[in-house]
């Protein structure tokens, strides 16, 4: 991409040192009652009963989830408190989506880079069987102006403007506020647009569950996932599952939408319910708690599209943000040694992919001289993703980075070698935003 | 010579409309004038309120700016027009008029600041192959200088005056980029702030009256749903225009899609069961 | 887990209805907390001789306790010790033991009586011999007499072994303190000279890592417990399905979690990286991990057989192997396993179990002599019935009889057990060598 870029400047490493999940329950599932601070509670405790954190004063914990109750104003303080960390471990939340667990680790990263922090724990959780239900808006400005009324005249005023309708909750939707069309109906179109077929999505999503359970079977997830709730694993994970079954599901998203529907439940994320964190921390701060870095963030770029306006499908940011970051780090897919892309849904890895491989694409959208590149399958989701484990919306972040940082530390010391081990991390969000960041083995 | 009245403010469209309808009614009994009357109305110093101007923000999607929609000023304008149309020398009934089309021309930006100079005339009374067109055109002016040009078109049906107009297009379901899912009370919502209480809009009793099998949403709230949905792009001049092709019954659901384009944006909104538009449009930024 | 009856029989009127019935009277155990004493009032150390002397002396001065040589009317001793090392003939038992009876209705509860003697040898001359030999079924009948808590066990000495040897005294402390309140009726053996007295009897493990698999309830997650509060780093493991409440654990104890099944070929692999990456060492691996699946011979399935043989011993056999070829467990090293008294005297329905137990006990004689250049020992802890989940899904009329069939008439908890795990891997227990102590309240079977 031809734009003058100004190399990362010189700072130290931040390194991925761990991380913990507990295991992605579909929603309704054995985490019904469980709230996000449960969750995010229960990962951090893992995370410290792994590292030997107890009384620990981290210098920073950021999380944050997508559904949040508005009590839930400080979360993450919240789910320190209740934990085995140290009192004095300070806490913020955020908010970016499905990327909010990618965004807690680039944010914490760049802090312990900057030396403003020496350890960090980033994390993510959701539960959509906990959604928080709102009252309607019409409801809630009555109420308000009824609290606000001080004569009798003036309350009454406020009651009256109360309809019947108004009482019903209002509960989330994925819909996207612009547009009003489900994640699913805008993939759909994204999906026709690139003339994705039902069977590569579904050997996209059966390749997911094997690896997952592969991964599994091998101890893999020993130092990564904690169980929780009487769950030990994924519960939306299908290790017998196979492209004829797959290719039995109907079509759940696009229906009613003018375009070939191919997207069923078994090539898209169901709801699910789950946390994640990661420990982050600097090579001292590594070397003093006897903690093994596995890998380093090496930078990160976030990217958007105008989806509204059609001119890109809502998911597709990626696709824009990925060739400017390895641009900016000169760096091609061909030297990326895994490549995770969240599978939001199937058809989202594959249109991005398509995007990369286009010509047009490539000339036209992200002003290349042709295609921007072909992705190595092999390479790509290595121990599965989000149509495996499942997709709590900011827990998603959290899981990728933690697993693959462990591949990475694994595929250095296997080879002997100090050759670079990278790894790209890609997650599609809500709003058309999109979130990447390239990671190096330690 | 063109007779000037000023108004000392803009008129509450309830009563315009009450006075239109006995209009309509004594019009069906005799024949009406078939020229339009040379006179221009005109209401010096309009503002807006803030409460008003928030209202219709959140209820359109438009962003909070101090700037007004296009489509509130001709909320706050187009009643001037109303009046115009109800004087008993205008040739066609209210009763029964259909707004086929609007082409708004936003010079520059009205800020909630400025005091509005509204002056509104009839133009272009017209044969059409279903009956007789008219042109109410409302201009906006700030400091002495047009800022918002208004042409609304209205079909009476059946009132022929000669002259066939051109055939509708052929409309294909391009691919859609969003949808609007329209309660049964958005008739009533923006009722509440445009003051356009005709009974079409308010309840399936009141529209049932008037021939319709459900209440229909007002074409300026489509029409301004697809400007909010084009966003900033727009710019702070541009000329926006659409058609409004069948009504959208409520509640009901309309498919859209709001693009770029060459020149600006287009935008469509069609039922996506039966493939038929309610409205097409665009909007061109200016310079 | 809490046994009703022992409640019932110890408080009002009930406790007067079966007393009167004669039923049993299992008395509520006094267990150890940090700052309490050893002992709670003079203790009593009978048997002639310089040894005798030299016990008497050491109790006295390193311990500061109230130490009579002979009873003295009207006093309640805590402890007795009966010192008979010197012990050349029979006839020399009378007046040591007669000493004893005297004073035994005077024992308040939970006291306790311990016997510190010489092993009878092949080569020893038969007077000797069967002097020694004697004590042994004094100490168990003895044991069967007190009441109220009381236990009796002996300390029995390898030829050479001075009765102020570390591990001599180390046992002695354990015996008499409430650390051992389920211990009863045993005679453990001391075979050397080997072992270190800590600095501080509140921390003897300070400074140790330890890891404990299995510790993620039950008897595992006490021996963590104890293990922490005894000065210990623990490595929390268990398989990764108790990863929850393993968590707990490894939180409360301020240690790591492992998630591991050690089973898996790698087990040892990763113990050890984790041990020695996480904490720089490794000086105590407790095998504590355990299933039973019981079935009567005659029903056994190959999965239940092998699963049990799998996890009970085969994965110690493993895991020992790495410890011992690593070069890192070197360093007074001490391998604790959990037998089971199942493993000793057998159980209906619990072959495969009763294997895999009596194996870990062969195991460990066979494994000590291979830590001994390191001032190494592997021991085992055979556990009678202890009130856990397990045994809370025993049938109640079963568990109610299998409680009582104790000298001390209950069962023990699960902390017994790690109190006697975390004596055997503190470097007091140095000269205790493939041995394997019960933690049984002195079950009527077996040895």
């Amino acid at each position: 991409m031809a734009r003058p870029t100004t190399p990362t400047p010189e700072v130290r490493r931040a390194y991925v040192l761990g991380g913990n999940r507990i295991p992605f329950a579909r929603a309704g599932g054995p985490y019904v009652r469980a709230s996000n601070q449960d969750m995010l509670t229960a990962a951090i405790d893992g995370l410290v009963a792994r590292y030997g954190l107890q009384g620990e004063r981290i210098g920073e914990v950021a999380a944050g989830a997508v559904l949040k109750h508005s009590k839930d104003f400080n979360l993450t303080r919240e789910a320190v408190l209740g934990s085995a960390l140290s009192a004095e471990t300070p806490a913020y939340d955020v908010q970016q989506a499905c990327a909010t667990g990618l965004e807690t680790v680039v944010s914490l990263s760049n802090k312990i880079r900057l030396g403003q922090l020496e350890s960090a724990i980033a994390g993510g959780v959701d539960s959509t069987s906990d959604a928080p239900i709102a009252v309607s808006n019409r409801l809630r400005r009555a109420l308000l102006d009824l609290s606000r009324a001080k004569t009798v005249g003036q309350k009454l005023a406020a009651v009256a403007k109360i309809r019947p309708k108004d009482l019903a909750p209002v509960a989330p939707n994925t819909g996207e506020p612009r547009t009003h069309l489900s994640m699913g109906e805008h993939q759909a179109l994204t999906t026709a647009q690139w003339e994705i077929t039902q069977a590569a999505q579904d050997e996209v999503a059966l390749a997911s569950h094997q690896r997952l359970a592969a991964a599994y079977d091998s101890g893999f997830f020993d130092d990564l996932v904690t169980p929780f709730r009487g769950l030990t694993r994924d519960a939306n994970l299908r290790a017998d599952s196979s492209l004829e079954k797959l290719a039995k599901l109907k079509p759940a998203f696009g229906l009613g939408l003018d375009t070939p529907a191919t997207m069923t439940a078994g090539n898209s994320t169901p709801l699910s319910d789950g946390a994640s964190t990661v420990l982050l921390g600097s090579a001292e701060w590594a070397a003093a708690h006897d903690l093994v870095p596995l890998a380093s963030l090496v930078d990160a770029e976030a990217g958007a599209v105008d989806f509204v306006h059609g001119d890109d499908g809502l998911l597709m940011a990626p696709a824009f943000a990925v060739p400017r970051l390895l641009a900016r780090n000169g760096l091609t897919l061909d030297d990326l040694d895994y490549i995770e892309i969240h599978e939001a849904f199937a058809a989202t890895v594959l249109t991005t992919l398509a995007a990369w491989e286009s010509e047009e694409f490539g000339r036209t959208r992200l002003g290349l001289d042709g295609a921007f590149g072909t992705v190595d399958r092999a390479k790509l989701n290595v121990h599965g993703s989000s149509l495996a484990a499942g997709h709590p919306f900011a827990a998603t972040g959290g899981r990728i980075v933690a697993t693959i940082s462990k591949e990475l530390h694994r595929r250095k010391a296997a080879s002997g070698s100090d050759a670079p081990v990278r790894a790209l991390v890609s997650v599609c969000a809500a709003g058309g935003l999109g979130l990447t960041a390239i990671l190096e083995a330690a | 010579m063109t007779t000037t009245v000023v108004l000392p403010k803009v008129p509450a469209l309830g009563g315009l409309f009450a006075r239109g309808a006995g209009l309509s009614l004594a019009r069906r009994v005799r024949s009406g004038p078939t020229v339009l009357p040379d006179v221009e109305y005109v209401v010096r110093g309009v503002r807006a309120s803030s409460d008003h101007l928030t209202e219709y923000q959140h209820l359109l999607g438009e962003s909070a700016s101090d700037a007004l929609p296009a489509g509130f000023v001709h909320v706050l304008a187009f009643p001037v027009a109303t009046a115009l149309m109800v004087r008993s020398d205008f040739p066609l009934p209210l009763v029964g008029l259909v707004h086929v089309a609007n082409r708004v021309t936003q010079h520059r930006p009205v800020l909630l600041t400025d005091a509005l100079d509204v002056r509104a005339t009839a133009t272009d009374l017209r044969g059409h192959r279903s009956g007789t067109q008219v042109d109410l055109v409302t201009e906006v002016s700030v400091d002495g200088s047009v800022a918002w040009r208004g042409v609304s078109t209205y079909l009476a049906r059946g009132v022929r005056l000669g002259g066939s107009g051109d055939e509708p297009a052929t409309f294909v379901p391009p691919t859609p980029t969003g949808r609007w899912k329209l309660d049964g009370d958005i008739g009533r919502r923006y009722a509440a702030v445009s003051g356009d209480r005709n009974p079409i809009h308010l309840s399936a009793l009141s529209a049932k009256a008037l021939g319709f099998p459900r209440a229909i949403a007002h074409g300026m709230y489509t029409a301004s749903r697809a400007l909010a949905d084009v966003g900033a792009g727009r710019g702070d001049a541009f000329e926006w225009s659409v058609e409004f092709v069948k009504p959208v019954l409520l509640p009901g659901t309309v498919t859209v899609r709001v693009a770029g384009s060459s020149e600006g944006f287009t935008f469509a909104g069609w039922d996506a069961r039966s493939g038929k538009p309610h409205l097409t449009g665009s909007v061109t930024p200016l310079r | 887990m809490s046994d009703t009856y022992l409640n019932l029989v110890n408080s009002g009127f009930t406790k007067k209805v079966a007393k009167q019935l004669g039923l049993p009277q299992p008395s509520p155990l006094r267990r150890y907390e940090p700052g309490q004493p050893l002992l709670q009032g003079a203790v009593l150390v009978l048997g002639r001789g310089s040894e005798s002397d030299a016990l008497a002396g050491f109790l006295s001065s390193d311990w500061d306790l109230d130490v009579h040589r002979h009873a003295t009317p009207g006093t309640r001793y805590s402890a007795v010790v009966l010192a008979l090392t010197e012990l050349t003939h029979p006839d020399q038992l009378s007046e040591p033991v007669l000493a004893v009876g005297a004073v035994l209705k005077e024992l308040p509860k939970g006291a306790r009586v311990v016997t510190v003697s010489r092993a009878p040898r092949a080569d020893d001359a038969p007077a000797v011999a069967a002097a020694r030999q004697g004590v042994d079924g004094l100490l168990r009948s003895l044991a069967k007499e007190l009441r109220g808590g009381s236990t009796g066990n002996g300390v029995m000495l390898a030829a050479g072994v001075p009765v102020t040897a570390p591990s001599v005294v180390g046992a002695l402390r354990f015996f008499l303190s409430t650390k051992s309140a389920f211990v009863d009726g045993q005679l453990l053996a001391v075979d050397s000279t080997a072992g270190t007295l800590p600095d501080d009897w509140a921390a003897p493990l300070a400074g140790r890592v330890a890891v404990v698999t299995g510790a993620a309830r039950g008897i595992g997650a006490s021996i963590a417990d104890t293990l922490a509060r005894d000065g210990a780093t623990v490595v929390a493991v268990d398989v990764p399905a108790a990863g929850e409440q393993l968590v707990a654990v490894a939180n409360r104890v301020r240690g790591t979690a492992l998630q591991l099944d050690v089973t898996a070929d790698d087990a040892g692999a990763r113990i050890l990286e984790h041990a020695l990456q996480r904490h720089g060492r490794i000086d105590i691996v407790v095998h504590n991990a355990g299933i039973t699946r019981d079935k009567l011979l005659a029903n056994m399935t190959p999965d239940k057989w092998d699963s049990v043989l799998a996890v009970n011993i085969a994965s110690q056999l493993r895991i020992n192997e790495a410890l011992l070829t690593s070069g890192d467990f070197t360093d007074a090293p001490r391998i604790v396993s959990l037998a089971s008294t199942s493993g000793i005297a057998g159980n209906r329905g619990q072959t495969n179990y009763a294997a895999s137990k009596g194996g870990v006990i062969g195991m460990v004689r066979a494994t000590a002599p291979l830590l001994e250049a390191f001032g190494g020992t592997a021991n085992a802890v055979a556990p009678g019935f202890i009130e856990t989940e397990m045994t809370a899904r025993i049938p109640a009329v079963t568990r109610q009889v299998a409680r009582r069939l104790n000298s001390l008439q209950q069962g023990g908890q699960p902390v017994d057990v790690a109190e006697t795990v975390a004596f055997l891997a503190s470097p007091a227990a140095g000269g205790v060598v493939g041995r394997v102590l019960r933690v049984c309240g002195q079950n009527m079977v077996g040895q």
